[in-house]
């Protein structure tokens, strides 16, 4: 009852001092939505961050060699250790990984009529179609059979297509790769930028690769695809257990392998995106504080413009409490209200100069009302009490 | 007995000095009493109008209004009687600029706890008695100073109060406004409400029923008409 009366009152009041109100607001209305802004701009980030895991699997390990020893300098160079075999054995041996997808990538120029273009050639199993999630837009992924008669064939990245044949369907014709002559049986879609450019490739069968191109007998990676993100412990320890053995290591000895998560990847993209949003986050902090200052002033000249207002109303029967929570409550208006702009202004800005669509979470929506009410009731606090603390005789007779 | 005030004192402490303001000061006022209190400045008058107003306590001495010890309640208790008994009207109005008369005389009520439409009905009802019905809706600071006094009276009027003090109520009017006022502090004496008049002049002083003269804090003259 008496807290609807102090609406009221408090609305009342704001409207006899509009641009001194509207004034007093900016701070809170710039912090809040700055802080809005931040949250907009974290799940766009997030966004992508989720279509990248989509594309590559959160539940995928990257096992490479481990970096080679110069009597006990670390060297760029990557030991040559990793073998097929160690892929097929961790697949059937762990019970939690249930696919180990080996590749081996090396330079390549490839041809077709007057074109040609360097760009990289990976060889791997038919497996990498499903753990990788990339099916050929147009004709289909090498098979088995192909892979064992190591036959020359390949699939095209988009880049690779674009730069050999413009528009037209690659399928069926036959390209020459290191001087070799290859068929083209698919084409893969457009993965789009990254760290490199995932599109600019030729995939063609692991023993086609390691024999017929490089004449190697090693890998540069493998993908482990585990059951479920939850068994990386277990896949860790499985990957460890059987390459450790395989390669004669001791048990002081450091695992001469790297393993990496590829969303632990992508979460350190996410850090550094969070350490930008946490700037942003401080520079809103200020302001709301700047804002609460604001709040907190303008309250004390309140108080003292009202002396008399307040002293009427304790002579008529106003207590104490009627009095703090008259100029608490009007303090915590101005602070929502300043939210309130806050956010009306963040969502005009995102609309009208990053156009991305996104709204602000109603969550946030929320929590932003909470800190308006929060800013503004410690703002109000002092000078409220200092209203209901007046002596009501000097008040009722303040000129 | 309305007011039973034994033996009381009022001394502010300015720094080191104190300052005695009311000195042994008894009195009684019995119900439906109309009283002037006169004195030259710092005589007291004010400190006394306080005490019995509830906006101070004494020193020392007893204070009972009505069957109730005023002189040890605590601020919230002091609040409530300020709201259920007693009415001021200041010299300065004291209403709230932009808010309507109806609001202004409504606002013990507020206080009071009573629901919005029975507190609008009595304030409108006390706006009439005072003659005020077609000026209801209009903000304070549009009414004459006349008007404005008459707000304030109702506002005193509203929540039917055991006691009404007027604290120089014509100070800020012209004679005849100032006249207006006295005729309505008569007829509500006339219909039964105890009052008590701050005031300088004679005249006024001279249409109530008793006058008390106040002078370095004791009461020099006490007198009734029969």
């Amino acid at each position: 009852m008496i807290i609807l009366e102090n609406i009221l009152m408090a609305l009342q009041s704001l409207k006899t001092n509009p641009l001194r109100s509207v004034l007093t607001l900016t701070g809170i209305a710039v912090g809040i939505g700055a802080v809005l802004y931040v949250v907009i701009l974290g799940n766009i980030t997030q966004q992508r961050i989720n279509d990248r895991l989509e594309s590559l699997g959160s539940n995928v390990l990257l096992i490479r060699p481990g970096y080679s020893h110069m009597r006990g300098v670390r060297t760029a160079q990557n030991v040559i250790n990793l073998k097929w075999d160690e892929a097929k054995e961790i697949k059937t041996t762990s019970d939690v990984i249930i696919a180990a997808v080996p590749r081996y990538t090396g330079q390549g120029v490839a041809e077709f009529k007057d074109q040609n273009w360097s760009t990289r050639v990976t060889g791997t199993t038919p497996e990498y179609e499903t753990v990788n999630n990339d099916h050929p837009i147009e004709g289909r992924f090498f098979s088995e059979d192909e892979l064992n008669r190591r036959a020359r064939v390949c699939l095209l990245g988009a880049t690779v297509h674009e730069k050999l044949f413009g528009n037209h369907s690659p399928i069926g014709e036959s390209i020459i790769i290191n001087s070799k002559r290859f068929t083209v049986i698919g084409l893969l879609g457009a993965k789009g930028e990254s760290w490199h450019n995932p599109d600019d490739v030729v995939f063609v069968p692991l023993t086609t690769a390691q024999e017929r191109l490089y004449g190697v007998d090693y890998l540069s990676s493998i993908l482990a695809q585990m059951r479920s993100a939850d068994d990386y412990d277990e896949s860790l320890f499985d990957i460890e257990t059987i390459l450790r053995r395989n390669h004669r290591l001791r048990s002081d000895d450091e695992n001469d392998f790297r393993v990496r998560r590829q969303d632990l990847f992508l979460s350190a993209v996410q850090e550094t995106n969070q350490e930008i949003a946490n700037f942003i986050i401080i520079i809103a902090l200020v302001s709301l504080i700047v804002g609460g200052i604001g709040i907190a002033n303008v309250m004390l000249v309140t108080v003292t413009e009202r002396t008399r207002e307040i002293g009427l109303r304790r002579a008529i029967g106003a207590k104490k409490f009627h009095i703090l929570t008259q100029f608490l409550v009007e303090a915590v208006i101005l602070g929502i209200i300043g939210g309130i702009l806050g956010t009306v202004g963040c969502m005009g800005f995102n609309y009208f100069f990053t156009g991305n669509g996104l709204s602000i979470p109603l969550n946030w929506v929320g929590y932003s009302f909470i800190i308006c009410s929060g800013i503004g009731s410690i703002a109000g606090l002092y000078p409220a009490f200092q209203a209901a603390n007046k002596n009501v005789i000097d008040a009722l007779r303040y000129e | 007995m309305l007011i039973k005030m034994n033996n009381v004192f009022k001394t502010y402490v300015l720094g080191e000095v104190k300052v005695p303001a009311l000195h042994a000061i008894s009195l009684n006022l019995e119900d439906n009493e109309y009283v002037a209190i006169m004195g030259p400045s710092g005589s007291g008058k004010s400190t006394l109008m306080n005490i019995m107003g509830c906006l101070d306590t004494p020193t020392t001495g007893t204070y009972y209004l009505g069957r109730k010890d005023v002189s040890s309640l605590n601020d919230n208790q002091l609040s409530d009687i300020r709201n259920t008994k007693i009415g001021f009207v200041f010299q300065t109005f004291n209403l709230l600029p932009r808010s309507s008369a109806l609001r202004n005389v409504e606002l013990p009520l507020i206080y009071s706890g009573m629901p919005s439409l029975k507190r609008k009905q009595l304030a409108m009802d006390v706006l009439e008695r005072v003659g005020l019905n077609d000026r209801m809706m209009h903000k304070s600071n549009e009414l004459s100073g006349g008007e404005r006094q008459r707000v304030a009276i109702a506002r005193a009027l509203v929540n039917k109060p055991s006691l009404i003090l007027a604290d120089e109520p014509t100070g800020n009017l012209d004679s005849k406004t100032g006249e207006e006022i006295i005729e309505i502090m008569q007829r509500l004496h006339e219909h039964g409400n105890t009052i008590i008049l701050v005031t300088h002049e004679e005249y006024i002083a001279k249409q109530t029923k008793r006058i008390i003269r106040l002078r370095d804090g004791v009461i020099e003259s006490d007198e009734k008409k029969i």
